[in-house]
């Protein structure tokens, strides 16, 4: 009895292991599809940046950005056409240095398999990122301004103004400070401070503005005075310089100290970024400038702002914004192309047609690319430093703040 | 127009006090230990980064900053001199260049390191201000920073020309073995220019603290003058090298006004260039300290 009842005993439980095992096991089978289906392979897009070199200051906040957009792509499931697919950020140091970023472009692209790429913050590294991946034929997104991103390339795409159109609204906000704007132009004697400037010169005339005083000078001030003395003799009430940080914050100083009253619109670039305002403090209130992107355009761009700030302790600038906004251009474009492959992905973005949701959240609120991969409904928004933050006050549509009186 | 051009002179005044604290240390050691001390303008970085971390951990002003940047530099000069370059002293021009070039780029590569490439800017009450004489103004930071260069000068030269050491440094620039025949000790009184050549390039960074951004790379901006200063004002002649500082101030800030916000290098240049072409010892040739 006893041994049948342990004979009875142990079949059950052979029985029982068995049912328990190959329960486990069909669980675990279905377990692991359902697995399998939830975490699809992650899509890889490349971010290159210079976070180390002249422009690493800025490049750190635009990895940052970087890596919270596609933290808020995942956080909302990812690309759902891929099963959820997950956007995995591989960034590259292109150091400030165009050679590196030939080379660094060209590792990223063959060294992954990715979808997509975003960078480089300044032009000329973009345009030779652009290049190599022109070639290689990948999608890059950029919010570099420089106009030449436009031409005979087929997988470049620039949501946001070209410098061209930063010029012109440069040249129509002086009619903010003046009814006949005499306008001052300073340029450092470099690639960048030619072209800007010649920019601002060809438009001025159009826009019913006077150029005074066009004059460059050689970057790497020592002192600025004599530059703003002869400022003061041309009779202008505006001036537009051209120029990086090291020397603008010498010739905001100077204007200062001259006394001299006239209204500054700094452009773009490095002097719309918090580091601006750090370095030449309280002056910089009531200055001007021009942006592609801002965080006070939009509740959604306010919404990022919010998350970047608590982060990050300062403000989601121009290009870091933008760079969230073109992280979602790229999940839009997966989404639709249900693919992971650049040449999909690629045509995708070329029909990308979106206006509202955090890819929208410029200038303009409209993504959609013409045939030279420019958005058709980019502009951009003038700004104003104002209580140690940016905010926009051109144009009418765009303006968040009233112009500051100075 | 006579406002503009006296204010252009005020401001080539002004830079030119800084432009003289640097090209006085060059000049100092080179009259002395006849070195050219091509690492002199990283030291005025080093003076720069000492006032910026002072005012900006401790909230010290860069001017009160002064008396620590200077005993610093000093210091640092005593053991540059002590550990390096003594041991090059004998061996020509060319290991002396090599070993300031690679110290000033061993300076430059380490700042970069530490403090990256990143500007910073001190903000004081008076880096914005401005004495207003008239239709004239001068900037208080600058017109602070060139009394002190002034006062410092003033110093040095009392130095030079009162005290034993001064005398003995002197005696040293002008013939080495016949002032160690007269007793004096050569390598101290190296050591002493060294530091305080250094000090005033400590003191020079700690005077532009208020109203020039600090960068690594800011030493060489001011040192290129200071080199065409030296040379201008004759090499070894402190005097000189003040003076010819001044004009240069004033030449760039001239030129700038009239000629063209790109060409006030030129016109200090075109000076360099006459000078050495009829003067080709400098403005101040001799020894007229």
């Amino acid at each position: 009895m006893s041994m049948t009842g342990s004979s009875t005993f142990a079949k059950r439980r052979d029985r029982r292991d068995f049912l328990k095992k190959s329960a486990g096991a069909v669980a675990l089978a279905t377990f692991g599809i359902a697995r399998n289906a939830f975490a699809a392979e992650p899509v890889n897009i490349g971010g290159l940046y210079p976070v180390t070199g002249n422009f690493a200051q800025i490049g750190q906040g635009c990895v940052n950005a970087a890596k919270l957009a596609v933290q808020m792509v995942n956080d909302a499931g990812g690309i759902k056409s891929l099963g959820g697919a997950k956007l995995n950020l591989i960034v590259s140091d292109v150091q400030s240095d165009t050679t590196v970023t030939r080379t660094e472009t060209d590792r990223l692209i063959s060294g992954y398999k990715l979808s997509a790429i975003h960078g480089c913050f300044a032009s000329a590294l973009t345009l030779i990122a652009s290049e190599v991946a022109e070639r290689a034929k990948m999608p890059l997104l950029t919010g570099s301004s420089s106009d030449q991103l436009n031409k005979d390339r087929h997988y470049t795409f620039t949501p946001f103004s070209r410098a061209s159109q930063f010029a012109l609204a440069q040249l129509q906000m002086s009619k903010l400070v003046s009814e006949s704007p005499k306008v001052a132009v300073i340029f450092e004697n470099t690639a960048f401070g030619t072209s800007t400037s010649n920019g601002l010169r060809e438009q001025a005339p159009g826009q019913g503005v006077e150029i005074v005083m066009f004059e460059p000078y050689s970057a790497g001030l020592t002192d600025a005075g004599p530059l703003i003395n002869k400022v003061k003799a041309s009779g202008a009430n505006m001036l537009f310089p051209v120029s990086y940080l090291n020397d603008l914050i010498l010739i905001i100083r100077a204007i200062k100290q001259s006394g001299v009253q006239i209204a500054i619109n700094g452009g773009s670039g490095g002097f719309v970024i918090p580091d601006f305002y750090k370095n030449v403090g309280g002056v910089a209130e009531g200055l001007l400038g021009v942006a592609h992107w801002n965080h006070d355009v939009n509740a959604d761009a306010q919404k990022v702002n919010e998350v970047y700030k608590q982060q990050y302790g300062e403000f989601l600038f121009e290009y870091a914004g933008g760079l969230v906004a073109q992280t979602f251009m790229i999940a839009d474009a997966l989404e639709r192309a249900a693919s992971t492959d650049p040449q999909k992905v690629r045509d995708a973005l070329s029909t990308l047609d979106v206006s509202s949701g955090y890819a929208a959240m410029g200038p303009g609120g409209k993504v959609r690319f013409g045939p030279d991969g420019k958005n058709v409904y980019a502009h951009p928004v003038g700004v104003q430093w104002q209580h140690a933050d940016l905010a926009a006050v051109f144009p009418k549509d765009d303006a968040r703040a009233p112009l500051m009186k100075i | 127009m006579l406002t503009t051009i006296a204010q252009a002179v005020v401001n080539g005044l002004l830079i030119g006090g800084i432009y003289a604290l640097v090209s006085i240390g060059v000049t100092l050691i080179f009259g002395v230990v006849k070195i050219v001390n091509f690492a002199q303008g990283e030291f005025v970085m080093i003076g720069m980064y000492i006032s910026f971390f002072l005012a900006t951990s401790f909230g010290i002003d860069p001017l009160v900053s002064l008396v620590i940047s200077m005993p610093v530099l000093f210091i640092v000069g005593v053991l540059l001199q002590h550990f390096l370059l003594r041991r090059v002293l004998a061996l020509g021009d060319m290991p002396q260049i090599f070993l300031t070039f690679a110290l000033s780029l061993l300076l430059v590569n380490v700042a970069l390191l530490l403090f990256t490439a990143n500007y910073r800017t001190v903000q004081t009450s008076y880096s914005e201000t401005a004495v207003h004489l008239g239709e004239i103004y001068v900037p208080m930071a600058k017109l602070i920073a060139f009394a002190v260069a002034m006062v410092l000068s003033g110093l040095l030269w009392l130095f030079l020309h009162t005290t034993d050491l001064g005398k003995a440094m002197r005696a040293a620039a002008q013939n080495r073995d016949v002032a160690m025949l007269m007793g004096i000790n050569p390598d101290r009184v190296f050591c002493v220019a060294v530091g305080v050549s250094l000090a005033l390039a400590g003191a020079a960074g700690s005077l532009l603290m208020p109203f020039y951004p600090a960068y690594p790379l800011v030493g060489q901006v001011f040192v290129l003058m200071a080199f065409v200063a030296v040379v201008l004002g004759t090499l070894g002649n402190v005097t000189g090298a003040l003076i010819a500082s001044l004009m240069m101030g004033v030449a760039e800030s001239l030129g700038i006004q009239f000629v063209g916000a790109d060409s006030g290098l030129i016109v200090v240049f075109a000076m360099l260039l006459l000078t050495l072409a009829f003067r080709p010892n400098g403005l101040f040739g001799g020894w007229s300290r």
